[in-house]
């Protein structure tokens, strides 16, 4: 800037060194007392639209109940599965759940690592979402299996046979992970909560006291208290964040490990780790629109957070579309025929509707949320981030439905296969289980974290502090101006 | 001898702080640094300076949870292998190495969160760390001073608390 | 107890399968030649393994369902290019019986989450249907599509009363949610070596054959233990320049037919096909 001033002293222009006030993540009105008001007030009497969501998904819930009786009383054949056709939905809509979890872990580990403090408003429904959404999936586990009646042959216990599973199996791998991110995002989740459940505990009465002096486990917040808990925090989150990227690496080793065409892809485990990223990005998007809604959480849930939250989700979009657009290429330019031919076939074939689809609402729609329009209409906003994960849904039906339909052996080509009542009704069932349990989780514990919004608060109350103080300073003229140059 | 306890609340760390100073300045016998106790709704590394230092321990744990879960793990799973009837599967030798990393390493971070999940518990003496003086407006909007000293130092540090605008003073010698 | 196990066989542990001469010391190995010129279409092999493994009839609709249960299949194809456009395509017809390959390395094998699928030491790929339960991985990465799994419980229906008096009883009938298919009929097999052994001998060429072998009218399968020799099987894969540990074959002339399918996927299949002579003049 100096240089231009020097070298045009025609332009004498006065570079005015303007303090651009960044715009704030919460309101000023947003005191201590308030939030635990607030956020309390979550956990009282729900309004009737708490009802709606909750009756509806009980029902969802229940009818896929009963496919799943249906089918484990029938055989797996009520599926409509087939010789190729294997896995169907089933296995789709596990990768889809357990897609949707990563993102909490990375708003609740990454971004508090990188101390991106505005994720604190946002961060522990998130990661709610990513419990529910790993037990969603271990469902899908179990519903697949044809003897659902022996799944504890895939654990590894001692018996007197000396059985153990396949380790060499994906599969083993699969229930080891999610086992293990289960394990460590409850826990995560829940040593996150403690500070939060004993503010539950001092408000609450009755029962739900001491359901809160049990799970509270005694927390006073003394300093030592806090003193630890930031370190076990902060290691925590350090586990979980590379726990969660190998995860999903682990569930695209399902595909790359074998060798179906367009399944043995190198580049499969980032691509199915940013894919689980972005639709569980959206997914947070349509949660915050409708836990703000339906618990008042405007103070909280505000515009500035929700801009970043798009802004994250847009960037992950981008990068998924390459890593889905290279795995393309890599195909087409590749040696193996058969991938190509079965590339073909994807993007012409039987499933041609399902693959464009994908493209539209997975890889077209994210352009909507650069509209400041889009950003800012929340109604409009819940459809796209709606749209976003149908698309990564059928992204998920198309990387297994067609390969199976077109792989190495010609006569077991197929056309046309399409799943039965019963894997629609279980997947259904699926969306009303999440969704059952999330409610409840929203009215038995604090949606959003009491204490780190209190640590935001103070943070701003600190920084406007120094910043009065810097302004009082410069008024009475004690600090000389900063030169120009230094810009 | 046994020793009391005084909680002072105050609304603000600036005033909580003022308090903390003059009670670490004011070198008095029946009492120590390490006996004062910071109750608060956030965490407070402002505070945390004048307290002194509160070590943690908690990484140690993780070091011997992330040390011995992998290794155990791995000759766990691998013996498991070894003693399944010589099971041959895809030409694949019986202990392959590279499939065993996957499981060592998501043993590996299994057995660090649990380590450091026990460690925290430990350290915080949770479950059922009660101390004797507790108000629920710590976990609000107040920030708390417990000390513990002998009784007869008591009534000063009421004395120093109360000079910087509590606005309660909690104990067996409270007024 | 294991740990000792562990060190003590770690060489035998760490040995990747399948070698040069890996048979060399073993009493048998169970191989197969298929002659795609004189196999004539007839599913003869195909109904005598429905009689000797107990296999379920589905019925029509389920069949078009894709839910059929024959464990040797025969697969009809045309000839492509100018055989189909000739005045009489249907001289590109032909016939590929299709059953499990026992492929040395098997895609099915490793990815089984209990192992419920290995390998046996007479080179077979065994499927232990007791230890199943049913994730149906080994059937999406088998390349073949060989793997047939029980859709439904067809004990219910597919042998009502006095049929299920024809099942064989030396064979399994396997309930719903179970993977199974073709063992090289494990059962005659099993009695044929118990037999021997009790005897004192190994078992003599041609003296178990499966089912299909049996059945096949042309003889178009050939069915013997490749570990010996001067067996028949052995002898024609000796013929065919085909090597068990290869993943591609050099023929040292034109004209030498045996091949084995999608052996570029390193699976390694114990079954030989014999390519179709064709007269594209005709």
């Amino acid at each position: 800037m100096s240089h231009s001033v020097h070298s045009h002293p025609q332009l004498d222009v006065q570079v005015e060194r303007k303090f651009i006030p960044k715009q704030k993540d919460l309101g000023a009105d947003v005191t201590w007392a308030k939030i635990n008001k607030d956020v309390l007030r979550s956990l009282e009497k729900p309004r009737p639209v708490f009802w709606v969501i909750f009756f509806s998904a009980l029902a969802l819930f229940s009818f896929g109940v009963y496919c799943e009786v249906y089918q484990y009383q029938n055989g797996m054949g009520v599926a409509d599965l087939n010789n190729p056709q294997v896995w169907g939905l089933y296995i789709a809509t596990f990768i889809f759940w357990i897609g949707m979890g990563h993102s909490g872990t990375l708003l609740s580990a990454l971004l508090h690592i990188i101390h991106a403090d505005w994720r604190k408003p946002i961060y522990r429904y998130s990661e709610a979402m990513t419990t529910f959404t790993l037990l969603t999936a271990a469902l899908f586990v179990l519903v697949h299996m044809g003897r659902l009646w022996q799944f504890y042959y895939v654990v590894a216990y001692p018996n007197e046979r000396w059985t153990w599973p396949n380790f060499t199996s994906p599969l083993v791998w699969d229930a080891t992970a999610i086992g293990t991110y289960l394990t460590s995002s409850l826990l995560f989740l829940y040593m996150g909560m403690i500070p939060d459940l004993a503010i539950c505990r001092d408000n609450a009465r009755g029962a739900r006291r001491a359901l809160y002096r049990f799970l509270s486990m005694g927390w006073q917040g003394t300093d030592r208290q806090w003193a630890n808990f930031k370190v076990a925090y902060m290691t925590m989150a350090c586990f979980l964040m590379p726990l969660a990227v190998s995860v999903h690496s682990i569930v695209s080793t399902d595909f790359a490990v074998s060798q179906n065409p367009g399944w043995h892809v190198t580049s499969f485990p980032p691509y199915f780790v940013l894919g689980a990223l972005y639709s569980g990005c959206s997914g947070i998007i349509t949660l915050f629109i409708v836990l703000r809604y339906v618990f008042r959480f405007e103070a909280y849930m505000t515009q500035p957070i929700l801009n970043k939250l798009i802004k994250m989700t847009f960037a992950i979009a981008m990068v998924w579309t390459y890593l889905d657009l290279i795995e393309y290429a890599t195909t087409w330019y590749g040696s193996d025929e058969v991938a190509k031919a079965d590339l073909i076939y994807r993007a012409t074939g039987d499933y041609a509707l399902q693959f464009w689809g994908m493209i539209f609402c997975a890889m077209v729609m994210p352009f909507t949320l650069l509209i400041r329009f889009v950003r800012h209409n929340y109604v409009v906003l819940l459809i796209i981030s709606l749209i976003l994960n149908v698309g990564m849904w059928l992204e998920r039906f198309q990387i297994i439905t067609p390969t199976f339909a077109k792989s190495h052996y010609p006569w077991t080509w197929t056309a046309g296969w399409w799943p039965s009542w019963v894997q629609w009704g279980i997947v259904a069932g699926s969306f009303g289980w999440f969704t059952m349990l999330f409610m409840l989780y929203c009215k038995i514990f604090p949606s959003v974290s009491m204490y780190e919004v209190k640590e935001m608060v103070h943070e701003q109350n600190m920084e406007e502090k120094a910043l009065a103080a810097q302004t009082d300073v410069h008024e009475a003229g004690l600090v000389p101006e900063m030169k120009g140059g230094q810009a | 001898m046994k020793k009391s306890h005084t909680l002072a609340l105050y609304a603000d760390m600036d005033e909580a702080a003022n308090a903390l100073r003059e009670l670490k300045s004011s070198g008095m016998s029946g009492f120590r640094m390490e006996d004062v106790v910071v109750k608060s709704p956030i965490d407070h590394p402002e505070l945390s300076e004048l307290l002194g230092p509160r070590p943690v321990y908690i990484q140690w744990f993780t070091l011997l949870g992330v040390l011995l879960g992998p290794t155990t793990g791995l000759v766990l799973i691998a013996s498991a292998q070894a003693s399944f009837i010589y099971q041959v599967r895809g030409g694949r030798p019986v202990v392959p190495l590279p499939p065993d990393m996957v499981l060592t390493y998501e043993l590996f971070i299994l057995s660090g969160v649990l380590m450091t999940v026990l460690a925290t518990f430990v350290a915080m003496k949770l479950p059922g760390n009660r101390s004797p003086l507790y108000n629920a407006s710590v976990s609000e909007d107040k920030i708390g001073i417990l000390v513990k000293a002998d009784p007869q130092s008591i009534p000063q540090i009421n004395e120093i608390l109360g000079r910087h605008k509590p606005l309660e003073i909690m104990g067996d010698q409270a007024r | 107890m294991s740990l000792s196990n562990l060190i003590q066989n770690w060489n035998s542990f760490r040995t990747r399968r399948p070698y040069e001469g890996q048979y060399d010391d073993a009493p048998y190995k169970w191989a197969m030649v298929i002659d795609l010129d004189a196999c004539i279409g007839c599913n003869a092999c195909t109904v005598a393994c429905y009689a000797e493994n107990n296999l379920p009839v589905v019925g029509k609709e389920r069949f078009g369902k894709g839910q059929a249960m024959h464990w040797i299949r025969i697969e009809r194809y045309w000839g492509e290019g100018d055989a189909m456009t000739s005045e009489f395509p249907d001289h590109g017809a032909q016939y590929l019986p299709m059953l499990c390959q026992q492929c040395e390395a098997a895609p099915c094998e490793p990815v089984c989450p209990v192992g419920a699928t290995h390998h046996s030491p007479d080179g077979l790929n065994t499927q232990v249907y007791n230890r199943c339960v049913g994730s149906r991985y080994c059937s999406a990465n088998c390349p073949y599509k060989v793997r047939y799994f029980n859709w439904w419980n067809y004990p219910d229906r597919a042998w009502p009363n006095p049929l299920e008096l024809q099942l064989n009883p030396d064979v399994t009938v396997r309930s719903k949610g179970v993977m199974e298919k073709c063992t090289f009929c494990m059962q005659r097999l099993r009695a044929g070596m118990d037999k021997a052994k009790t005897e004192g001998r190994i078992l003599a060429d041609g003296e178990v054959l499966t089912a299909c072998a049996q059945a096949c009218p042309t003889s178009a399968i050939t069915f013997g233990n490749l570990a010996d020799k001067k067996s028949k099987v052995a002898r024609m894969w000796k013929n065919q320049q085909v090597d068990l540990a290869k993943d591609s074959q050099e023929k040292s002339e034109e004209g030498i037919r045996g091949y084995r399918i999608l052996e570029e996927l390193n699976t390694y299949p114990s079954i030989v096909y014999l390519e179709r002579v064709r007269n594209l003049e005709a």
